[in-house]
């Protein structure tokens, strides 16, 4: 049964119309940025796009079922859940830690922000640059410190060797990403409440139980939100691994950015491109709705400063 | 009823969507000869361009386009300079838009230029070599023909050999290496002096094709390369595997840079000039740099065979090509037609150390005993005289040239064997065949 409105029918429709007008334009947007974008990928899913060719035929799903029984793509895959492992990880508890350090101490505090913060505004490609030179077999700084304290023995091509190359670009990307991590953080912290903080200790809890019972509680949907935006990046990586490897040496730090990236623009295979870039939002949204879910309903539970 | 409209909306905008999506394949330039062309007195053509290794040499090749200008009244040339690795991500997306270069310099190979002539992408030139009499060499002219059309002006001719540093080989009282032993023992001696032997990168990938090529033309000459790249031979045969397992063994022994899948292409040619890497196994194109960075003489040899001093890998490096779609053909024939001047052509080779594809006349010029060599040597391969390799990835597809890199790349870093790699390019080769 409908309800009656007592609102004329001209009052009605002018408010429709205003509805309408206002929704315009993030809809024009939606459709723009977001629905053609989309649609367009997935035209060229289904065809064999090489670049060029203006009319490509259409192959069905036979990018997608490539894919499947494609061993590159599993090796990729497999480095991204490293990558998503480590990556996401270790940000999130350095940090933490680091946050929390810098919020309990009284002095200094404005310098580790900058300090800790600055790595995250540097441009990814120079941060890739520069730690290629760091990594250098020749004139690396690692392994000219290494040979300086004698431990020449362990000084090797980092980004050359297949057993060491991924963990070295990872260690990279967690330099640059703890900054964004702990700076996060601070900023939830100051709002916690700090007699629940005061009571604690009274009652004779100890750091670690601080941190667990009473401080990430209260931060726990920010925390969530940097876990989110962490953990999805670790889906969508490329640029640091292109600069740093290139996805090399022979495919040891491929991971699906780079090889959706070489399978377009090296190897001319748009569509297949296209596909293992479909893939990567296939896999990272169900992550991103579960914890944007999880962190919604915390905070309707009243937790989080 | 309200629910049927809205879901007949909501199909006919999917649809629409759809429908959109799909024309953004777009054709762009539909051949030559059917553009309508620009009239107007005053013409600015776009000259696209990857950034040369030197700064110095853009600034050469600006001056060049300002005696272009004043040489041609009524034209003039825009020069877009962008990353030699985006090329051709940058290059294929403004040609399928029909926004690309009026003249852009590319790489010759299927790969490159070939496929761009296959998709209707650049300006068949045959009238105009005609027309204008362009004194090509043959051998040039048939890289860049494809289904009858010369589709560009080829404009570098290239081998690929070893570098060495000649002072350090006469401090250590090693001989210009006349076949591999003696090259293997030179590099061992020049180890055991705490002096990196050679200057390998392969952290781009692409300079594994230059290390394959080398051993390779060195092993089975001119006409076993033939024979290879023309699919006479299989690549999974013994001289294949041995040219790469030369690379493969020189690495384990530490020869070359270390960890060469780590060190970057820039990065080995600087051990090279500092002294730290005696010899530097690259292309004719570095010559020029080599003279502006090294303070010692340098030679330049061929890679030795198992049982001589083995031959250059020669070809084309790179070319001139017009868009299909450019609205300024005329203009851009001048701009070809100044390219291939005899003056314009000696300048080059002084200025850039670029060796034309085409005859110049070299009395009286300007070069170090370097490029000297390597413009005799450049003579030989125009004139057909002398046993030449083949720059490998010049001539082959994508899918054999990653598949060439990618297996040195894993030579060097030890993921992969030399029998393997062949048996994949052999694949490799079959499956661009197709």
């Amino acid at each position: 049964m409908r309800a009656v409105s007592n609102v004329p029918p001209v009052t009605r429709r002018a408010q429709a119309r205003l509805g309408l007008l206002l929704a315009l334009p993030v809809a024009v947007v939606t459709a723009v940025f977001f629905v053609f974008p989309m649609l367009n990928a997935l035209y060229y899913a289904v065809v064999d796009f090489d670049g060029l060719d203006p009319t490509p035929p259409f192959v069905g799903l036979s990018n997608f079922t490539e894919m499947f029984t494609d061993a590159a793509t599993w090796h990729a895959l497999g480095n991204n859940a490293i990558w998503i492992a480590i990556g996401t990880a270790s940000p999130m508890i350095i940090g933490l830690l680091v946050a929390v350090v810098i919020w309990s101490g009284r002095s200094g505090a404005a310098v580790y922000r900058l300090l800790f913060f600055l790595p995250f505004m540097l441009p990814g490609v120079a941060i890739g640059i520069v730690w290629g030179w760091i990594y250098d077999p020749v004139n690396g700084w690692i392994n000219r410190a290494l040979g300086a304290v004698g431990l020449g023995s362990m000084t090797r091509g980092w980004l050359g060797d297949p057993k060491t190359a991924i963990y070295a670009v990872l260690a990279t990307a967690i330099w640059a990403t703890c900054g964004f991590v702990t700076m996060i953080i601070l900023s939830a912290l100051r709002n916690v409440d700090v007699e629940l903080v005061d009571a604690a200790r009274i009652d004779g809890a100890n750091a670690a139980q601080r941190l667990w019972h009473i401080l990430l509680p209260q931060i726990m949907p920010v925390f969530l939100m940097v876990l989110t935006l962490t953990l999805v990046g670790g889906f969508s990586v490329f640029d640091i691994i292109f600069i740093m490897t290139g996805g090399g040496p022979a495919d040891a730090t491929e991971v699906l950015g780079t090889y959706a990236y070489s399978s377009a623009f090296q190897l001319n295979r748009i569509s297949y491109g296209t596909v293992l870039a479909l893939l990567i939002t296939v896999l990272a949204v169900p992550f991103t709705i579960m914890l944007n879910r999880l962190q919604r309903r915390l905070s309707l539970q009243g937790l989080g400063a | 009823m309200k629910k049927i409209a809205f879901v007949v909306s909501v199909a006919l905008s999917t649809g629409a969507l759809f429908a959109t999506a799909a024309c953004t394949g777009g054709a762009p330039g539909t051949g030559s000869g059917d553009v309508q062309q620009d009239t107007s007195g005053q013409q600015e053509i776009r000259y696209m361009i990857g950034q040369p290794e030197d700064p110095a040499d853009l600034e050469l090749i600006k001056s060049d386009l300002k005696t272009f200008e004043s040489k041609n009244q009524g034209i003039t040339v825009k020069l877009d300079v962008i990353p030699s690795e985006n090329v051709r991500t940058v290059l294929q997306t403004q040609l399928r838009s029909g926004q690309g270069p009026d003249v852009f310099g590319y790489d010759t190979g299927p790969g490159f230029a070939g496929a761009l002539a296959k998709a209707g992408l650049v300006y068949d030139l045959t009238s105009a070599y005609a027309d204008h009499k362009w004194p090509i060499y043959d051998f040039a002219k048939k890289r860049v023909t494809f289904d009858g059309k010369i589709v560009g002006v080829p404009s570098q001719i290239e081998e690929v050999g070893v570098f060495y540093n000649k002072t350090l080989f006469a401090k250590y009282g090693i001989a210009q290496p006349t076949n591999l032993t003696e090259l293997t023992a030179a590099a061992e001696k020049l180890k055991q002096n705490k002096v990196i032997p050679f200057a390998v990168s392969d952290k781009e990938g692409w300079q594994g094709g230059h290390l394959l090529s080398m051993s390779l033309s060195s092993a089975v000459g001119s006409n076993g390369m033939d024979d290879l790249l023309n699919g006479r031979t299989s690549w999974n045969t013994q001289p294949v595997v041995d040219s790469l397992a030369v690379w493969k063994q020189w690495n384990d022994k530490g020869l070359l840079t270390p960890s060469p899948a780590a060190v970057s292409y820039d990065n080995a040619n600087a051990l090279f000039y500092s002294g730290k890497a005696a010899m530097n196994p690259t292309g004719s194109w570095l010559a020029l740099d080599i003279e502006r960075n090294a303070k010692f003489d340098v030679g330049f040899i061929p890679f030795p065979a198992q049982n001589g001093a083995g031959i250059f890998s020669g070809g084309l490096g790179s070319g001139t090509f017009v868009s299909a779609s450019t609205k300024k053909a005329d203009a851009s024939i001048k701009f070809l037609d100044y390219l291939l001047t005899a003056e314009h052509g000696r300048w080059a080779a002084e200025k850039l150390q670029d060796i034309p594809a085409y005859p110049i006349d070299t009395n009286g010029m300007k070069a170090s005993p370097l490029f000297k060599q390597v413009l005799d040597d450049s003579a030989k391969i125009a004139g057909g005289t002398g046993d030449f390799g083949y720059n490998i990835d010049v001539l082959t597809t994508d899918v054999f040239n990653n598949a060439m890199w990618k297996g040195i790349q894993g030579i060097l870093s030890g993921q992969a064997e030399p029998a393997k790699v062949a048996a994949q390019l052999q694949t490799a080769y079959e499956k661009s065949a197709k």
